[in-house]
């Protein structure tokens, strides 16, 4: 599990790596589907700039197109972030148990000493 | 270790816990640093050649690390990288620090490797971002 994180999380992080488009994901985190007018409208930038922008998240796998008649819709693939969160979450938790245990050692140790 | 902000982006680790401990930075160093001591909480078999340059290898059952030690700083700091057989590596650093009483003991994981530019610098915003997008991983 958690090797994806290093593997394929690169290119997540290169394309999140612009506040912008951490802008964009977050809005599109709480839009659902849209179009690229309809989170321009949404973000101080123009369609044109959106547009550059989900192009490179769809780079990173983060966000998937489709086609609706005349529209394109745009939807977030939270799964690459899942993969890095996944990495944090699990590595936070070993630590936290190696800390304790670590704790304990020492303690065992003081009240030997006294 | 301060979290940095955009500039330093690259210094700011994934994954930073801290425990306090009654012990002085000298008793802390030693459970950090003797093979011995480290068997006692780390991981069931831990070989250590405690220099700068020297190998760490860890094993806990089928779970089997190694890399090497980068900084060996007598009680104060001590870091090294660790991967598993075929998997990235990551940077491990504890930092010890005096109180009054006892020690606080911080260490912090970050993965390295081809991409370590772009690594490191998303730990406390993808943390956020996680959150925010909680109710769509669940799912």
């Amino acid at each position: 599990m958690r090797a994806p994180a290093h593997r394929h999380v690169d290119s997540v992080f290169i394309a999140l790596a612009d506040p912008t488009r951490r802008r964009v994901v977050e809005t599109l985190a709480r839009g659902g589907t849209v179009t690229a007018s309809g989170l321009a409208s949404q973000l101080p930038m123009t369609r044109q700039a959106v547009a550059k922008h989900l192009s490179a998240l769809r780079g990173a796998d983060l966000v998937s197109m489709s086609r609706v008649g005349r529209e394109t819709h745009y939807k977030l693939r939270p799964q690459p972030l899942d993969e890095a969160a996944h990495w944090i979450q699990m590595v936070s938790a070993e630590w936290d148990d190696r800390l304790e245990a670590l704790r304990r050692s020492l303690a065992k140790r003081g009240s030997r000493a006294q | 270790m301060k979290l940095r902000d955009a500039q330093s982006d690259t210094e700011v680790p994934w994954v930073e816990r801290e425990t306090l401990v009654e012990a002085t930075p000298e008793e802390v160093w030693e459970a950090l640093t003797d093979e011995d001591r480290l068997e006692e909480w780390m991981a069931p078999e831990v070989e250590l050649d405690p220099v700068e340059g020297g190998e760490i290898a860890v094993r806990d059952g089928e779970d089997h690390r190694t890399g090497t030690i980068e900084t060996f700083e007598e009680s104060e700091r001590f870091a090294f990288t660790w991967s598993r057989p075929g998997e990235g590596e990551s940077f491990v650093e504890f930092t010890i620090e005096a109180l009054p009483g006892g020690s606080r003991v911080t260490v912090v994981e970050t993965p390295i490797g081809p991409s370590a530019i772009a690594f490191g610098a998303w730990t406390s915003r993808l943390a956020r971002l996680h959150r925010s997008l909680s109710f769509t991983l669940v799912a």
